[in-house]
């Protein structure tokens, strides 16, 4: 008896803890007064594809917004939802996805949502609005050749830049990143080709030969959660010299050359052996095989891995205040014969994400212009503050003699800390204020009226004139006094942009779907085992194996398809270009 | 006598090792959660915890709508095993039942049903169309019916002595006085063995709530932290399809990874069921029922 | 026979009728949870796109069915998931004796409290998912992990042993973890069957001179057969369904050949994810051979034994 007795309590301690619990206090809309012109309070579903964050929006975002326009904001996010898929095809078969809906549109979908009656024409509601007037071309071309007439979604990121601006603002897509701190030690060796980086890696190697926390460094770690069409990290380094995928095809940024990735001389395969090069020279962690992104990640914080090809992996994960107070980082170098690939604005928008009303929506002029303010300077600057933009004017940023400023609240807070909002603003935690829509209406690095910055911060004068640790100003010394990564390709020449254009994949067979999955799977298969093998032999072997068996399922066929894609794709990136002059003149 | 003692002597140490070996991971687990979060994601915790702090679990706690969920993930489990073990009694009875017509079919009919599958979008819609979606009701109907537990049942019924059940019907006893006051009392190992089943399943079920509930207020406590866990690792799966990193940088160098959210999250919907168990262990003492049968 | 007077029924054919009505509100929430979405069937006969309304997709026929076995590379892969789909199932038939085992011998057990205490604690693997299984196993069995670190630091091993991306006894390393994490749960049902045992049987038993061995092989398994058969027979069922979780999380490009059971394949592959039409049609398939499987072992059982399982 007395052993159940215990168990009883404890259950019932819980249970206490958990309700405990739940009576905290957090800014939930309920507290907030709005004195917007719209009496009734609306609770909008948001089906948002791009969402991180499932449930009521609250905090500071919340009140711009229910002041605004006496709405709150219920996302539904399939990415926190879980299940892939899953909350999409429940819903669409329930006839309703959402009031608002923002999603991504490839291989078919968006036309597939129109035909199945989603969404609602917003024509009669968006002719008078400001985003109409402005963007009517990027709008209208979004909503041609759709099963019926109308206007049914608005594309994202639209720009008023010239196609070949990066769209990226600070970093490319891929940059040979390294431990700057080792770099130096070793006298900034120079290096002309990719092959080059590998004599370079293995002095960093013996250079740093330990982590933070007393680990064994390597300088190149691989994990394989990411591979899709084929081996991620292969494929990003053929992006270093200006290669896109699409599907089984590396395009050229400016449409110049269509590769095929199981070609012998493809620069697929040549990342392949360079990384193969990699590892015969002990360069490569062995754990690479059979660890996932979070243990790599961990690893990064560590200061385990000392080359990275993505800024967001290693100098997010490593590059602390302290750390780089010490002169310890990792920042980009050079090699001569790169062009890193970089997405240029995108003059018609993005048409890889858009937003949309549903069909069901109730109150579809309030969502109008709801849609209309987020593409405004003022909605952008709060509604992409989650992206990088700069939030509320005078709460985290400031004009002061011209020039915008961040507050010194916005020093704490920016870009999304744990700092209490103060409760005329919304009151809560100021990350959690964040709008979770990580929808990006215009494109960052257009400039804000406001403040005739670009929207994104980073890349404010004011704010690149504080990058001053040590580990800043003495890469920028080698930088030639380039303040950003995409500055110092700029001035070297080795940018390569490729047109921002509104190209959506269209929707494949079944047939080709089902094949490409086998492909796929072959092809990554055989990269991994290319890249560990033991001698140039077996990666010989290998690369043969994987024609064959791809050949032998029906590539061919796949291929096919994909080189018109990529050619499609490459046209209208000219298109966009030719448009954009045309509207210059 | 020297036999018995070497027999029982192996006898413990085996079980002392399996046990180790199956409690070992979850101590880690424990260990991990409670250790600072750096030395942890370097593998430097493997035996004792260093750096306590109770953070992680912190965090967990904080989470908006844990208090409902739990009170939804409770409710259920209640009641749907109540109703599960019930009704796992009564049809693995009633099917021991040779006179009944057509026996052998209708056990078929609810045997095979374990093996087919109608899919993702047909059982949404029959839910749909019964009214389950966005009901608590849809935790607790669909789960009635479990052919497993009512062959487990049925399979132990047929081990209790017919003259049990013929004693009875000669004193006039209907058949279900013959469930209630015969069976019942007899089958208590095998209904705590399906309560601690049926009741585990509840407990640990999101994908229903998955597919088939969006009102928050129904979330049952293992699908919000599910969706926890899924937030911290879709980050990365954001930036990946971003393109600008501004905002990654300092939400991905915070403390928390997303191996020490799933481990924390792990341990707090375990413990739970390790409370309970010893309420179902009393069932599994031999003899308890023949002994209250006979007597 | 008696004859009975017109318009009534024999007793027995009341009585069998009335058992009937008792379970009729069962069969009728079984038939409405199980039976009537079997329409959705009817998907795997269309190119089935969300979200697209049924009636406006196309219809393809017998296509997904045949896609499995489209040419010859890809009948070649087939054959060898197929060929890992067995082993797996087949091995784990072969250890699902073990629960059984595990539970009479800890009916051995004197001391309730260790017993207690082993049975609670063995179940805990169940409840971890495999994910993070995979965490713990590479935090044990990676080139810097524990057991390398221990086996090179006491000078055993020159080089790391490369436990998780080596293609040697895959088939035995996934059983193995399959055991550790079922065996204790896998016991419950064989304890609470111990459990329903007379203990008078026993007394009679010993009071004949029965020693332990004896006592299990005549009393204590013979009352869990039945259990065990059962449970053999619906694995026997299972056999195309080895579930994908487990396998997902340990695979690699390096175990691949051996570890991609026929859920997995399906996966990787982007059947289920891209198609739903084709994720039923696969679904359709491994119903038919289980309930096939099913049949034959059910008579099998009734010449051998001379009764049905089910």
């Amino acid at each position: 008896m007395r052993k159940k007795q215990i168990s009883v309590i404890l259950c019932a301690a819980l249970a206490v803890t958990a309700v405990l619990a739940g009576c905290n206090k957090d800014a939930s809309v309920e507290n907030i007064t709005g004195n917007s012109s719209y009496d009734k309070l609306i609770t909008v579903d948001v089906f948002d594809t791009l969402a991180n964050y499932q449930g009521i929006q609250s905090g500071w975002f919340a009140k711009v917004v229910k002041d605004k326009f006496n709405m709150e904001l219920n996302i539904i996010a399939p990415n926190v939802a879980g299940g892939g898929d899953t909350l999409f095809q429940t819903r669409s078969a329930a006839g309703n996805l959402g009031d608002l809906i923002i999603t991504k549109t490839e291989n078919g979908r968006f036309e597939n949502m129109v035909k199945a009656g989603l969404l609602m024409d917003m024509a009669p509601v968006l002719k008078e609005k400001n985003v109409y007037k402005n963007y009517e071309d990027a709008i209208l071309n979004m909503n041609k050749g759709l099963a019926k007439e109308g206007i049914y979604a608005i594309p994202s990121e639209i720009s008023s830049q010239s196609p070949n601006v990066s769209a990226e603002g600070i970093e490319p897509l891929v940059a040979p990143y390294l431990r700057w701190d080792g770099y130096k030690a070793i006298g900034y060796p120079e290096m002309k080709t990719l092959e080059d980086m590998i004599p370079v890696m293995k002095q960093l190697q013996e250079q740093i030969p330990k982590s933070d926390s007393g680990k064994k460094t390597y300088a190149i770690s691989l994990f394989k959660d990411w591979d899709d069409n084929m081996m991620m990290i292969a494929k990003n380094y053929a992006s270093l010299y200006g290669y896109q995928e699409i599907g089984f095809v590396m395009e050229k940024y400016d449409g110049s050359d269509f590769q095929n990735i199981v070609d012998s001389d493809s620069y697929y395969v040549k990342s392949l052996h360079f990384l193969f090069d990699a590892n015969q020279e002990g360069l490569v962690d062995p754990e690479s095989t059979t660890q996932n992104y979070d243990i790599l990640s961990d690893k990064y914080r560590d200061g385990q891995v000392l080359t990275s090809l993505w800024s967001w992996q290693g100098q997010s994960y490593y590059n602390t205040r302290e750390r780089k107070e010490e002169g310890k980082g990792i920042m980009p170098a050079f090699i001569e014969d790169m062009a890193p690939y970089t997405d240029g604005c995108y003059s018609m928008g993005n048409g890889k994400g858009v937003i949309a009303i549903g069909s069901q929506a109730k109150e579809p002029e309030r969502l109008a212009a709801f849609i209309d303010w987020m593409y405004s300077p003022e909605g952008m600057e709060l509604v992409s503050q989650a992206n990088g933009a700069a939030g509320p004017e005078g709460l985290t940023w400031e004009m002061k003699d011209e020039k915008a400023v961040y507050t010194d609240y916005g020093w704490k807070a920016l870009p999304n800390n744990d700092v209490p909002v103060p409760e005329e603003w919304g009151g809560g935690s100021w990350k959690d204020g964040v709008s979770a829509l990580n929808y990006k209406p215009l494109a960052l690095v257009d400039t804000d009226p406001n403040t005739n910055e670009p929207y994104i911060t980073t890349m404010w004068s004011s704010v690149l004139e504080m990058n001053d640790t040590p580990l800043d100003t003495d890469w920028q010394k080698y930088a030639q006094g380039a303040k950003t990564t995409i500055e110092l390709l700029e001035k070297k020449g080795a940018l390569s942009v490729a047109p921002g254009t509104s190209y959506i994949q269209p929707k494949e067979s079944s047939d080709i779907t089902t094949l490409r999955g086998q492909c796929k799977a072959v092809i990554v298969d055989d990269s991994w085992k290319m890249v560990f093998a033991a001698d140039e032999a077996e990666f010989d072997s290998s690369l043969q194996h994987m024609q064959d068996t791809v050949h032998g399922l029906g590539y061919d066929r796949v291929l096919e398809v994909d080189l018109k894609n990529a050619k499609d794709r490459a046209a209208t990136r000219k298109t966009a270009m030719d448009e954009y002059a045309r509207r210059r003149k | 006598m020297v036999r018995e003692k070497i027999f029982h002597v192996v006898n413990y140490l085996m079980f002392g090792i399996i046990t180790l070996i199956c409690a070992y991971p979850f101590y880690y687990m424990i260990i991990n959660t409670i250790s600072a979060n750096d030395l942890s994601a370097n593998g430097f915790i493997n035996f004792l915890p260093k750096g306590f702090h109770l953070e992680n679990y912190k965090q967990v706690i904080r989470l908006r709508g844990l208090s409902a969920a739990a009170v939804v993930s409770v409710a259920r489990t209640i009641l749907g095993t109540a109703c599960t073990v019930f009704a796992s009694a009564y049809l693995g009875f009633l099917f021991t039942q040779e006179k009944m017509w057509h026996r052998k079919f209708w056990y078929r009919f609810f045997v095979i049903t374990m093996y087919f599958n109608a899919g993702l979008i047909p059982m949404f819609i029959t839910m749909k169309t019964l009214h389950l979606t966005n009901s608590f009701w849809v935790y607790v109907i669909p789960t009635i019916i479990q052919p497993f537990y009512i062959i487990l049942v049925k399979t132990y019924i047929e081990s209790i002595p017919k003259s049990l059940q013929e004693a009875a019907e000669i004193d006039g006893a209907g058949i279900l006085t013959v469930f209630a006051r015969i069976i019942l009392p007899a089958a208590q190992p095998i209904m705590a063995t399906v309560a601690i089943f049926a009741a585990v399943s509840q407990w640990n079920s999101f994908q229903d709530t998955l597919i088939y509930v969006t009102d928050q207020r129904l979330y049952s406590l293992q699908y919000l932290l599910y969706t926890y866990i899924n937030q911290a690792s879709s980050l990365a799966a954001m930036v990946r399809s971003g393109g600008t990193g501004a905002i990654s940088g300092a939400v991905l160098a915070s403390r928390q990874t997303p191996s020490s959210i799933r481990m924390t999250v792990s341990v707090i919907v375990v413990l739970p069921i390790l409370f309970i168990y010893p309420i179902f262990q009393r069932f599994f003492v031999k003899g308890i029922m023949i002994g209250s049968i006979k007597g | 026979m008696r004859s009975l007077p017109a318009g009534k029924t024999p007793r027995s054919t009341i009585q069998s009728r009335r058992l009937f009505y008792c379970i009729v509100p069962f069969i009728i929430l079984c038939f409405l949870f199980s039976y009537f979405p079997l329409y959705g069937w009817i998907y795997a006969f269309f190119d089935y796109k969300p979200p697209l309304k049924l009636s406006q997709c196309e219809f393809v026929g017998w296509k997904w069915f045949k896609t499995l076995f489209a040419n010859r590379t890809q009948i070649g892969q087939m054959i060898q998931v197929m060929k890992n789909t067995f082993a797996m199932s087949l091995l784990g038939i072969a250890t699902s004796i073990l629960p059984m085992g595990f539970a009479v011998f800890l009916n051995e057990i004197q001391c309730r409290w260790f017993k207690n205490l082993v049975q609670t604690l063995t179940t805990l693997p169940n409840f971890i998912s495999w994910v993070l299984v995979y965490s713990v196993a590479f935090c044990l069995f990676t080139d810097s992990g524990m057991v390398n670190n221990f086996l090179i630091g006491h000078g055993m091993i020159q080089a790391p042993v490369k436990f998780l991306d080596s293609d040697t006894h895959t088939y035995l390393w996934m059983t193995m973890w399959n055991l550790w994490k079922g065996l204790g749960w896998g016991a419950i049902m064989y304890l609470a069957a111990i459990a329903g045992i007379d203990p008078e049987l026993y007394d009679a038993a010993r009071v004949d001179g029965a020693n332990r061995l004896q006592l299990m092989k005549h009393i204590t398994i013979p009352c869990l057969l039945p259990t065990f058969f059962v449970l053999l027979m619906l694995s026997i069922a299972n056999f195309l369904n080895n579930g994908m979780d487990q396998y997902y999380v340990f695979q690699n490009s390096f175990n691949k050949a051996h570890i991609q059971v026929l859920d997995l394949y399906v996966y990787n592959v982007g059947m289920t994810g891209s198609s739903l039409s084709l994720a039923t049609a696969v679904s359709m398939l491994k119903s038919l051979v289980s309930v096939t499987l099913l049949l034959i072992v059910n008579s099998v059982s009734k010449k051998t034994r001379g009764e049905t399982i089910i």
